[in-house]
């Protein structure tokens, strides 16, 4: 990895207060390095090896965007709102289904060169979390900031498009997305990616969600389109009273990713709900990792992951659920189940559970195996073949995630995108 | 149609089967009845290709050597098992399982594929016949069905895809009464002088219902008699041991 961060700093002078986070960033980054397996949240994902592995000449992404895109990349199933992400810039946004004085979409570029837009935001440039969370914070500038008022329902879903041009080749793309939702507000938002031609890329992206009293965001992560990029994504969510998180992620398309969930449940009644599927063919690496945090008392966390395997393909997923002393009459679920279809792939699960409060109730399964032989008869001695009934299994196997959105048009698509999958593949 | 000769089959060096023969023609129907342990579902097993068998001997369908046909091929070309234990799918939707079943099957034989509307009118046909409430076909795939729905589940299919030899794997266990005279009837409803039938029981009651033109007796992996449908009074009253021993 080739990291000028002198000539970085040379050409985004700013403010001096975002200048001294990014130096402190960037020698935090300087010293820590890659995350290697040495790392226990790491340990499935050698990220220094991946990297080092498939990229000779990783450089620092710093393009300058024209405001043109690929319009192909567009969803044309349903209406919704856009907004348009090229190679981490925010590049556009049409919200023409919604009232634009309650709803406000701003370029982090901008809010960046100013003092008192920056102070509300500066909380999210704290984080040390690891290396990459550093790394984000000393390179980045671009992105995008949505904050909704109180009191507001989107009319339509909102998918902000993360397109990957070619001049992304080889880059390491730093960005965040910044989400403020009002007291009693409703978002449905999906986060959709593309790229041209296969390029290979280093996506490393911030998400910071704010969801206060009241209000539900509907999140889908929907990543379909086989493609050579490699991603790091982290996503911390505040939850007030109350309020509501759904996330559904469709992991079908990186050679590489890693997503991090992390939610912290820190008033009463919130909640949180993490459905993932994982379908990995050819060398796919793909890890999830969520860490909910109950706070406070009577929230609700589950997860439910589901997982194929096939050819050299990797999967992992680590879910921990912790508990404070104070979060009685908490309720944790989070279950995994994986299939594996092939003897040189991998299926990693870490279940973990910290409880420190005595009345609540938790708990959690994960099981890995093969498909059902008895299913696979029986199928087959009603005349379908061994690959119809496979993916049948396959398909019913994982659908059962797909069934629990309810947001009919989004279900649809995403039912979609994967039973194309689902054909596509060979067993 | 069928035609078995000195068929032996063993799972894990036990020979289960041993030297079993069996003749069916064309629209006649055979009971099989036997004690547990007889190596009665192994045979449904065997004739239906499922794996793990050491086997020797022939079986013969329609003339073609039936031990060499994949076991999908099997169906296609119109065999049809109703399993003892149906197996429980989740997240496959019956209805779309019927209807792949179906069209898998048609395209085989030549005929058109069925579209949905046209599926949907089929199955709600046979389905009433059946007293089949609508809604468990748009359940999963056996999943959470009483013993009696999925037995009768397996008649559906069996009528929905109109086989010619229909081996029936102690179908009327797990029945009630009720259910007992629908399947039955379900099942007659299907005899023609083209399709076979091979049911096998451990009681006589179903062939209260189901006329069958011959019943054996298997004990021990091997038919120790035959005779008509008034041998299996008889077992009922003097039990496998007294009709296998002659006493």
């Amino acid at each position: 990895m080739n990291l000028d961060f002198e000539q970085f700093k040379k050409l985004n002078i700013g403010l001096k207060e975002l200048d001294n986070i990014r130096t402190k960033s960037f020698n935090r980054f300087k010293n820590l390095g890659i995350p290697t397996k040495r790392q226990e949240h790491w340990k499935y994902t050698d990220l220094n090896k991946i990297i080092t592995n498939n990229f000779d000449d990783l450089q620092i992404y710093e393009g300058k965007e024209k405001e043109e895109y690929n319009k192909n990349f567009l969803i044309e199933e349903f209406e919704h709102n856009k907004i348009i992400l090229q190679n981490g810039n925010f590049i556009d946004s049409d919200l023409s289904f919604e009232d634009k004085k309650r709803v406000r979409v701003k370029s982090l570029k901008k809010i960046l060169s100013d003092k008192n837009n920056f102070e509300k935001i500066k909380e999210y440039f704290t984080d040390e979390q690891n290396s990459m969370i550093s790394l984000n914070h000393a390179f980045v500038n671009e992105g995008v900031i949505l904050e909704v008022d109180q009191n507001y329902f989107f009319k339509k879903p909102l998918i902000i498009y993360n397109i990957f041009s070619q001049y992304s080749k080889n880059k390491i793309i730093n960005n965040k997305v910044i989400i403020f939702l009002g007291e009693n507000s409703n978002l449905t938002l999906v986060d959709f990616y593309r790229s041209e031609n296969n390029i290979k890329y280093f996506h490393n992206t911030m998400h910071n969600y704010n969801i206060n009293k009241n209000a539900v965001l509907k999140k889908f992560n929907i990543n379909n389109h086989l493609n050579s990029s490699y991603n790091y994504n982290s996503t911390k969510i505040k939850s007030h009273e109350n309020s509501v998180f759904e996330n559904f992620l469709l992991s079908l398309g990186p050679n590489f990713i890693k997503n991090e969930i992390h939610c912290d449940l820190i008033e009463n009644y919130s909640s949180c709900f993490v459905n993932a599927i994982m379908l990995l063919k050819d060398t796919q690496h793909h890890e999830l990792k969520t860490n909910v945090n109950h706070k406070y008392e009577n929230c609700k966390s589950s997860q439910l992951v589901k997982s194929v395997l096939l050819d050299d393909s990797n999967g992992t997923y680590q879910g921990k659920i912790y508990v404070d002393k104070n979060a009685q009459k908490t309720n944790g679920y989070q279950l995994s189940k994986a299939i594996i279809l092939s003897e040189k792939s991998q299926f990693n699960s870490k279940p973990e559970l910290e409880i420190y409060a005595d009345d609540v109730k938790c708990s959690h399964g994960s099981t890995t195996g093969n498909i059902d032989e008895n299913s696979i008869f029986y199928l087959m001695s009603r005349g379908l073949t061994k690959d119809q009934a496979s993916k049948m299994i396959i398909e019913g196997f994982l659908n059962q995630v797909i069934e629990t959105i309810t947001e009919p048009s989004i279900r649809k698509l995403v039912f979609n995108l994967f039973s194309s999958r689902i054909n596509s593949i060979k067993i | 149609m069928l035609d078995i000769s000195n068929l032996s089959a063993s799972i894990e060096g036990k020979k289960i089967l041993k030297s079993f023969d069996l003749k069916i023609k064309p629209g006649e129907v055979h009971a099989i009845m036997g004690p547990n342990g007889s190596g009665k579902s192994t045979l449904a097993n065997v004739l239906s290709g499922r794996k793990g068998y050491e086997i020797e001997g022939k079986a013969f369908y329609e003339g073609k050597n039936l031990l060499k046909i994949p076991i999908e091929e099997r169906a296609q070309k119109g065999i049809f098992l109703a399993f003892q234990y149906p197996t429980e799918i989740p997240g496959v939707n019956t209805n779309n399982f019927l209807k792949t079943s179906l069209n898998t099957v048609r395209k085989f034989r030549g005929l058109k594929e069925l579209d949905s509307l046209d599926f949907l009118k089929l199955v709600k046909e046979k389905s009433k016949k059946l007293k089949i409430e609508e809604k468990i076909l748009s359940r999963q795939l056996n999943v959470g069905f009483s013993g009696g729905e999925k037995k009768k589940n397996e008649i559906l299919q069996m009528s929905i895809l109109e086989p010619k030899l229909a081996i029936l794997d102690e179908t009327d266990s797990g029945l009630d009464i009720d259910a007992l005279k629908i399947v039955s009837e379900g099942v007659n409803s299907l005899r023609d002088k083209e399709r076979s039938f091979l049911i096998i029981t451990h009681y006589q009651r179903l062939l209260n219902y189901i006329k069958p033109d011959f019943v054996h007796v298997l004990v021990n992996g091997k038919i120790v008699k035959t005779g008509c449908s008034d041998l299996a009074e008889e077992l009922e009253k003097d039990g496998y041991e007294g009709v296998a021993t002659g006493k």
